[in-house]
C-alpha cells in the first residue's frame, strides 16, 4: 500500500503545498490581525486573507532620520547620566539638559536640539572634560527606541489602525525610521510626524518694560491624567482636561505646587476679579496688562488665556494643589485634539527630517485599487505569453501542459505563503512573482529537453539518470539566482527587498517542491510501463 | 500554426575570432556609449527620481484639460509631464530644487490642490537620501556580480569556461545600461533589481553550455547544438514573459514593472548573442587548444 505513495512522493508533496497555501489563503484562521474593536471581515481586504501594502491599499509611507549628534565611546566617570547630560548642556547655550541623552549602556552622548552644529557639540564635549573618540551624526539606540515608541503611540491615539514603526539601516550605517500608515494622505502624516509635540505651558506677565516671560511653569511630563479632548459648553473653543501630578520625591517640589506657586508669585489673583478682567496677549504681545498663561506646541504660542477669579484664588491660597484640575482651553477641536495626542503620545526626542534627508511615498486608495487590477492583468498576460511559447515549442500538450500547470502552482504556493506570512503584497512583490514563473518555466524547459532527448525514455532507471543530469543545471541556476538576489534581501532599497524575497522564495519552493513533481509527472506520462 | 525551431548553426564556417568579433564589437560599443555618457552628463545612466532627488506627483485626470491645468499649477517647470491614458493620470516630475529642498512636496502638493488638481500619488526623495541609494544600489549589484562569479568558480573548477560566464553575464549588464541610455529610459530602483535578475537569469543558459561541453559525453558540436536547443526555448520563454510585461505595464503606467520588463527582455536578448558567440568560442578554444597545453 506504501508503494504508490512512495513512488509518486513529489507529486504528493506538490499537492499537499497547494492545499498548505489554499488553507493559508481562504481559511478564516490564518486571516489578518484585527485591530481592537474590528472583526475579521473588517481586517480582510478582498475574499483572500492576502495583506496587500502602500502600493496595492493606498496609504503613506515615510523613511527619515532623526536629527542630532552622538558623541562616541564616551567616559563617564562613573558620573550619573542627568549629571553628564546637565554638564554638557551647560557648555550650549542654544540647549537645555532635556535635549542631551546620555547612554552609560551605549557608551554615547547624544543632542538632539537642532540649532546645535556638529562643531558646537564637539566643542561642548571637549569643555565638560569627558573623554570621548568622535563625533558622528544621528541619535542613540536609546533615543531611537523611545522614538519609535512615541511616533507608534502617535499614530495609534490618532486612531489610525494598521500603522507601523520600524527603524532601518542604511549601507553608510545610517538609521532610518520607517513609517507606514495606511489610507492616510501624505500632508496628514507629516504633520504628524514633523512636529515634534513638545507641550508647555508659559507665564506672560507685565513688566515696567513690556511682556516678561517665564518659560515651562507647566511640562508634558508634569501631567499625571489626560481627558480627551473636548468642545467649551456656551462658548467657543475646546479644551483638554488634564490633572498636574502633586507628588514628588522627598525633598522636591511637586509640579503642582511649583505651578501654583509660579502663578501666586505672577499676581493672577490680583489681576482677575471678575468675569470682564480678560488676558489681552493675543492683542498686545509685547505689553500684556494681566499676565496670561501661554500654551505653546514646539515652542509656538498657539493658544493664551486668563484665569478663572475662582480658580487663581485657590491657587493664591494654596489649595488647587492637592486636586490638581486644569484644562488647556485651546480656540479651536482640533487643536485640543492635536495637543491631547501630544500629550498622550510623549514628544518625539528628536526632529524627523522628511523633506531634508528622507523619502515619503503616498498612494490615494483609488490608485492602489487601479494598480491592484493593472497588476493581476499583467500577471496573468505575462503566464498566458509563456504558456503560448511552451506550446508553440514543444506542441505536445502532456509535455506542455504540466508545465503551465506546474508554474501556476508555484506562484500560488507563493501566494500561499505570502497570506501565512502576512506580507503585504505590492507591486515588487508581484514583479517577484513574474519572475518567478520566467525562472520556473526555464528549468521546466530544461527538465524536459534533457529527459526526451536521446531517444525513448522506456525505463525508470534511464529517466532517474536524466532526471538527475538535469538537477544539476537547475541547482546551480538556482544558486546563482539566489546569490544575485540575496543583497537586496537586506540592503534597504526601498520596496525591492520585496521583490528579492519573493523571487528567492520562488526559486526555493521550485527547487525542492515544483520542478522534481513535474519530473515525477513527466515520468508518468512518457515512460512505458 | 507557427513553430518555433531553434535553428542549427553550423560553427565550425567561422573562427572562433570572428565569433568573438561580434559580441566584443558590442560591448565596446555599449561601454564607450556608458563612458560617453558620464562624461557628459556626470552619470553613467539617466538617473530617475530614486538616485536624484525630487518629487512626482500622480494627476488625476478627470476629463478638462488637466495638461494645460499643470502647465500653469505649479510655481517650477515641471521636468517631465507624462501622460497614462490606461489610468486617467498624468506623472508630473520634479528634479530636487538647489534652493529649498525642504518643503518641495509640501508646496507642489498644496499648488496642485489650489490649482484643483488631484493628486493620487506623490512620491518624494531627498537629494541626500538619493545619493545614499545610489551607493547602495552600486554596491548591490557588485556584491551580487561577485557573488555569482565565485559561484561560477566553485562550480566548474576550470579557469576558461568559468572565465566565458562571467564575462558574458558582465556583457548582459553593461549593454542593457546602454540601451537605457540611448531609450532615454532612467535608472530607478525597478532597474537596479532587474540588473541583479539578468545576474542570475543569464547565467542559466551559459551553466547549461557549459555543463553539457564539460561535463557530458558526446562530441563538441553536438553538446553545443544539444544545449542551444534547450537554451535559447528558455530565454524566449522568459523574454516573451518580460515583453508581456513591459508593453501592458507601460499601458497602465506601472513604471516599476515596465523597467524591469524592459531591461530584462533587453538583457536577455545581449544573453543570446553572448551565450552562443562569446562563451561559445571560448570554450571551443579550451576544448580543442586549451587544454593541450
Amino acid at each position: 500500500m506504501l508503494e504508490p505513495i512512495k513512488n509518486n512522493w513529489r507529486i504528493l508533496l506538490l499537492v499537499v503545498v497547494v492545499l498548505g497555501a489554499t488553507v493559508a489563503l481562504f481559511a478564516p484562521q490564518f486571516g489578518p490581525q484585527t485591530a481592537p474593536g474590528e472583526d475579521v471581515s473588517e481586517a480582510q481586504q478582498g475574499v483572500t486573507n492576502l495583506q496587500y501594502g502602500l502600493d496595492l491599499a493606498g496609504g503613506t509611507r515615510v523613511r527619515a532620520p532623526l536629527v542630532g549628534y552622538t558623541a562616541m565611546e564616551v567616559d563617564f566617570g562613573g558620573d550619573q547620566p542627568d549629571e553628564v547630560a546637565r554638564t554638557i548642556a551647560a557648555e550650549l547655550e542654544n540647549a537645555s539638559a532635556a535635549d542631551i541623552t546620555a547612554v552609560p549602556s551605549e557608551r554615547a552622548v547624544d543632542v538632539t536640539a537642532t540649532e546645535v552644529t556638529e562643531s558646537q557639540f564637539r566643542a561642548a564635549m571637549d569643555a565638560s572634560g569627558y573623554a570621548y573618540e568622535d563625533i558622528r551624526s544621528g541619535v542613540t539606540q536609546e533615543t531611537r527606541d523611545v522614538a519609535q515608541q512615541v511616533i507608534k503611540d502617535k499614530i495609534d491615539e490618532t486612531g489610525l489602525s494598521g500603522g507601523t514603526v520600524q527603524q532601518v539601516q542604511s549601507l553608510t550605517g545610517e538609521y532610518f525610521m520607517l513609517v507606514e500608515v495606511p489610507g492616510e494622505n501624505r500632508s496628514s502624516v507629516t504633520s504628524l510626524l514633523e512636529e515634534r509635540g513638545t507641550v508647555q505651558i508659559d507665564i506672560a506677565y507685565p513688566t515696567a518694560n513690556g511682556t516678561g516671560i517665564e518659560e515651562g511653569v507647566l511640562r508634558g511630563e508634569d501631567f499625571q491624567e489626560l481627558g480627551s479632548a473636548s468642545q467649551r459648553e456656551r462658548v467657543q473653543g475646546a479644551y483638554v482636561p488634564v490633572t498636574v501630578r502633586n507628588t514628588a520625591p522627598e525633598g522636591q517640589q511637586s509640579p503642582a505646587h511649583e505651578f501654583q506657586q509660579a502663578v501666586a508669585d505672577r499676581g493672577f489673583a490680583e489681576a482677575y476679579n471678575s468675569q470682564r478682567d480678560q488676558c489681552d496677549y493675543r492683542e498686545n504681545p509685547d505689553d500684556v496688562s494681566n499676565p496670561c498663561l501661554l500654551l505653546t506646541v514646539d515652542g509656538e504660542v498657539v493658544n493664551s488665556f486668563g484665569m478663572d477669579p475662582s480658580l487663581a484664588d485657590s491657587m493664591a491660597s494654596g489649595s488647587w494643589a492637592t486636586d490638581g484640575g486644569f484644562r488647556l482651553t485651546t480656540t479651536e477641536f482640533a487643536e485640543a485634539e492635536r495637543i491631547a495626542i501630544n500629550l498622550r503620545a510623549g514628544a518625539l526626542p528628536a526632529d524627523l527630517d522628511i523633506s531634508g534627508q528622507g523619502t515619503s511615498r503616498s498612494i490615494s486608495a483609488s490608485q492602489g485599487a487601479n494598480y491592484k487590477t493593472y497588476s493581476l492583468v499583467t500577471g496573468i498576460l505575462a503566464v498566458f505569453a509563456v504558456a503560448g511559447m511552451v506550446f508553440l515549442r514543444y506542441r505536445e500538450p502532456a509535455v506542455a501542459l504540466p508545465m503551465i500547470v506546474t508554474a501556476i502552482a508555484e506562484v500560488y504556493a507563493l501566494l500561499g505563503f505570502a497570506a501565512l506570512l502576512s506580507y503585504p503584497v505590492e507591486l515588487a512583490v508581484i514583479a517577484g512573482f513574474i519572475a518567478v514563473v520566467g525562472t520556473g518555466v526555464d528549468d521546466l524547459v530544461i527538465i524536459a529537453d534533457e529527459v526526451m532527448s536521446e531517444g525513448e525514455v522506456n525505463s525508470r532507471t534511464v529517466f532517474n539518470s536524466r532526471f538527475r543530469r538535469a538537477f544539476w543545471v537547475i541547482g546551480a541556476a538556482a544558486a546563482t539566482t539566489i546569490i544575485a538576489m540575496s543583497p537586496l534581501m537586506v540592503l534597504s532599497l526601498g520596496d525591492l527587498s520585496g521583490f528579492a524575497i519573493f523571487t528567492v522564495l520562488g526559486v526555493l519552493i521550485g527547487v525542492l517542491v515544483t520542478r522534481p513533481a513535474y519530473g515525477d509527472i513527466l515520468r508518468r506520462l512518457l515512460t512505458i510501463r | 500554426m507557427v513553430a518555433i525551431d531553434v535553428p542549427e548553426v553550423n560553427y565550425t564556417e567561422y573562427s572562433n575570432r570572428q565569433l568573438v568579433a561580434v559580441p566584443l564589437a558590442v560591448l565596446v560599443l555599449a561601454l564607450a556609449i556608458i563612458g560617453g555618457w558620464y562624461l557628459v552628463t556626470g552619470a553613467p545612466a539617466n538617473l530617475g527620481l530614486e538616485f536624484t532627488g525630487g518629487v512626482e506627483l500622480r494627476v488625476a485626470d478627470d476629463g478638462g484639460n488637466v495638461e494645460q491645468q499643470i502647465e500653469t499649477a505649479f510655481d517650477r517647470q515641471p521636468d517631465s509631464v507624462r501622460a497614462i491614458p490606461a489610468d486617467d493620470v498624468y506623472v508630473v516630475t520634479f528634479r530636487a530644487a538647489d534652493e529649498d529642498p525642504g518643503n518641495l512636496a509640501e508646496d507642489l502638493s498644496t499648488q496642485a490642490d489650489e490649482a484643483g488638481l488631484s493628486t493620487t500619488a506623490i512620491d518624494q526623495v531627498s537629494p541626500s537620501f538619493a545619493s545614499d541609494t545610489a551607493q547602495t544600489a552600486i554596491f548591490g549589484v557588485g556584491l551580487a556580480f561577485l557573488g555569482m562569479s565565485v559561484l561560477v568558480f566553485a562550480l566548474f573548477r576550470t579557469f576558461v569556461p568559468s572565465l566565458a560566464v562571467v564575462a558574458s553575464a558582465f556583457s548582459d549588464l553593461v549593454i542593457p545600461i546602454a540601451v537605457m541610455n540611448l531609450l532615454g529610459i532612467q535608472m530607478t530602483l525597478g532597474t537596479i533589481a532587474a540588473l541583479l535578475m539578468i545576474i542570475g537569469y543569464s547565467v542559466d543558459s551559459d551553466i547549461l553550455l557549459n555543463n553539457s561541453v564539460l561535463r557530458r559525453t558526446g562530441e563538441f558540436y553536438e553538446s553545443v547544438s544539444r544545449a542551444m536547443r534547450t537554451g535559447v526555448t528558455m530565454t524566449l520563454t522568459s523574454m516573451a514573459a518580460m515583453i508581456v510585461m513591459a508593453i501592458v505595464a507601460s499601458l497602465f503606467g506601472i513604471d516599476l514593472l515596465r523597467n524591469i520588463g524592459i531591461i530584462l527582455s533587453v538583457g536577455l536578448c545581449a544573453d543570446l548573442m553572448n551565450t552562443y558567440l562569446l562563451n561559445v568560442s571560448l570554450l571551443r578554444w579550451y576544448k580543442f587548444e586549451g587544454v593541450k597545453r
